[in-house]
């Protein structure tokens, strides 16, 4: 095992570029896509109504009141035109009661905002219906807004493990997507190196040493969850140690999580590469098939918008939705060794059924 | 030492190797010669154990060792047709590499590979990537990375393969030393004749997946002993003067070759006087005229019908 593992690892010290690149782009594609969590999103904000001033100062104001974005009133035709040129996301039309998004895209960062803007909304449809009726319309909305800020009873939400529920974060979320997208490409190209080295007649020769077949087995998997196991990891210290994102309590269970998925992922990519013709053939169908799978497990959208039983069924075959669920669960619940169990349990079950599979299926193309 | 009995390959109902039966004693250097397609990539998988035989026996030592090939491996350095080196790394680490899954001990580990670089001649640029290299070089370090492990039995398959002569030529010298010197016994396959006339004791022939011929170089030269080999040179060649040439009595096989005709006919016929009628009465001026000595790439001619290239 030990000779396999170490030549593969003399091939990347040789040429590390595709690794490094790999970290790189991992951190880059959180940055850019998510905007940083902890950066403002600017948005442009404009109304086409005919009270369009009186409009636009209302909601700028009331959605400028919390969150990290920055709501800002533009002309329509420039907000239009910069959706248009790329520039901007997304613009928000604002109606009386009720907006629209402009945008020529399907960005995480439309969801992201979409989600703040409309609970500003849905809060203020609340408040108005229940100053229609009152006598004196803006006493009534100074007392309903201060007794929000001081409620006779306080209402405390808890999750079920009596902890304080925290609030979704969906940048975190999309960081642990992107970050483990990018792991998938990487274990694939790794465990792409058995087949690789079988048409290149390093495997034959490998077979005629005294080094048993499970050994070789044993060298390219461990060298493939190496590498994958170590970038993934350094991907989430870098986020959490150097750009300061908050990961939570437990950056031990995270750690366990990335390895049962690096674990799981190399069996899928086994089971990829047994199921391709050969090394060529993995590099042209993985990369097409790998990013579906994070969108079909609804890794890049808020829980619970994919609903239709297949897909719920297609993207829990993979192991990133139980991945998300954990690392979502010790980052923003604070789940314990207990909550994060079944999903542990689900991607060890992928990871022995794809290996199986996987490894029977490459030996039977050995001819 | 090694043999193999009625070594017989099938795949999807085609037979490419039937019933192949050679063997190798000790410190012999065997030639497997045959055109592309013959077999004999096949029959050399078979007798290293990377290729089950449909049926048939590959014997080390009067022992099979198709159920258990560990001691035949432990004995045998193979060389295949392709370069299987990993071209990102050196031909040091690639060498380290090859020690390691041989086991070679760790104590004798860097001297096997000085030693080694030392046969193969690249001791000078064993710290360069093998993407650097020449296809003489890298085929010189795919024969290094064999010996590693000081096999008894060497089995090289066609290891000059689009390579300069120079290299070539390096090549077979090094095949004659590990064998002359170190007493390795050596299987050899080509489709070159001269290489394994060169190089080997004794010879096997293959065609369409049979041994249609063996024994040593004389054995099988004196299958045309009662033949002659003429090369002939004409100003031009054609249908016509080519079929009235394989009428004249006695000529067994034509064949061309470029610019000549190759003709095996039975000796003490009357063939060079009827050779120059034949000519005349086709308006074909001959230019050149030779009586060769009989080579193995004649045999293979008077066998097949075919020259090794075709």
């Amino acid at each position: 095992m030990m000779p396999v593992f170490l030549a593969q690892l003399a091939k990347d010290r040789r040429s590390p570029a595709l690794i490094i690149l790999f970290i790189v782009g991992s951190v880059l594609a959180t940055v850019l896509f998510t905007g940083g969590t902890q950066a403002p999103v600017t948005v442009q904000i404009f109304s086409e109504e005919e009270q369009t001033e009186e409009i636009e100062a209302k909601w700028e104001q009331l959605l400028n009141q919390e969150g990290n974005m920055e709501f800002v009133v533009t002309e329509e035709e420039e907000a239009r035109d910069n959706v248009r040129q790329g520039r901007s996301d997304l613009a928000i039309k604002l109606f009386e009661d009720d907006y629209e998004i402009v945008t020529s895209s399907n960005l995480p960062t439309v969801q992201y905002v979409d989600q703040h803007v409309r609970t500003v909304f849905e809060r203020e449809a609340r408040i108005q219906v229940a100053t229609e009726e009152a006598s004196n319309p803006e006493e009534l909305r100074q007392e309903i807004k201060s007794q929000l800020e001081d409620p006779l009873f306080a209402m405390e939400v808890e999750s079920t493990t009596g902890e304080e529920l925290s609030a979704h974060d969906m940048g975190i979320q999309l960081m642990y997507a992107f970050t483990l997208l990018v792991a998938m490409f990487i274990i694939g190209f790794r465990v792409n190196n058995v087949s690789k080295d079988k048409v290149d007649c390093i495997w034959d020769r490998v077979i005629l040493s005294p080094v048993g077949k499970t050994s070789m087995y044993t060298g390219y998997i461990a060298y493939a969850f190496f590498i994958g196991f170590v970038q993934t990891v350094i991907v989430l210290m870098v986020f959490n140690y150097v750009l300061q994102y908050d990961l939570g309590e437990r950056f031990d269970l995270l750690v366990v999580v990335v390895a049962v998925f690096t674990f799981s992922m190399v069996s899928i990519a086994m089971l990829f590469t047994g199921i391709v013709k050969g090394p060529e053939q993995f590099y042209a169908l993985y990369p097409s098939v790998i990013p579906l799978i994070p969108l079909i497990s609804g890794a890049y959208m808020m829980p619970g918008t994919i609903t239709h039983p297949v897909m719920t069924f297609i993207g829990d075959l993979f192991p990133v939705s139980h991945a998300i669920e954990a690392m979502i669960g010790v980052t923003l619940y604070d789940a314990t060794w207990q909550d994060i169990t079944q999903p542990i349990i689900i991607m060890i079950l992928i990871g022995v059924v794809s290996m199986g599979i996987g490894i029977n299926l490459v030996e039977r193309r050995r001819g | 030492m090694l043999e193999t009995v009625q070594l017989t390959k099938a795949f999807k109902g085609k037979t490419v190797v039937d019933e192949v039966e050679l063997y190798l004693d000790q410190g012999e250097s065997v030639g497997l010669l045959g055109p592309n397609g013959a077999g004999k990539s096949t029959t050399i998988s078979m007798i290293s154990s990377l290729l089950k035989p449909t049926s048939g026996d590959v014997k080390l030592n009067q022992k099979s060792t198709i159920k258990n090939p560990v001691d035949l491996r432990k004995v045998l350095g193979v060389v295949p047709q392709e370069i299987a080196l990993y071209e990102e790394l050196s031909a040091y680490e690639n060498l380290k590499f090859f020690g390691r899954i041989y086991r070679v001990p760790k104590s004798e580990l860097e001297s096997r590979i000085q030693d080694t670089l030392e046969i193969v001649g690249l001791k000078e640029r064993q710290k360069d990537l093998i993407k650097t290299f020449s296809g003489g070089m890298k085929r010189r370090v795919n024969i290094a990375t064999a010996l590693l492990h000081n096999p008894k039995i060497l089995i090289l398959d066609e290891p000059t393969v689009g390579i300069d002569p120079q290299s070539r030529n390096y090549i077979l010298e090094m095949v004659r030393q590990l064998n002359e010197q170190k007493g390795t016994t050596v299987l050899y396959t080509s489709h070159y004749m001269e290489e394994v006339e060169q190089l080997c004791n004794r010879v096997y022939i293959m065609d369409h997946g049979k041994v249609i011929a063996k024994g040593t170089k004389s054995e099988l030269l004196s299958i045309l002993s009662n033949e002659d080999t003429i090369s002939v040179q004409p100003n031009r060649i054609d249908e016509e003067f080519l079929a009235a040439v394989k009428e004249i009595e006695g000529v067994r096989k034509v064949e061309v070759s470029g610019e000549e005709i190759n003709i095996i006919a039975k000796k003490a016929s009357n063939i060079v006087s009827e050779l120059v009628n034949v000519g005349e009465r086709h308006q074909v001026q001959i230019l050149n005229f030779q009586m060769e000595n009989p080579s193995l790439e004649n045999v293979f001619l008077h066998l097949t019908g075919r020259t090794l290239r075709d």
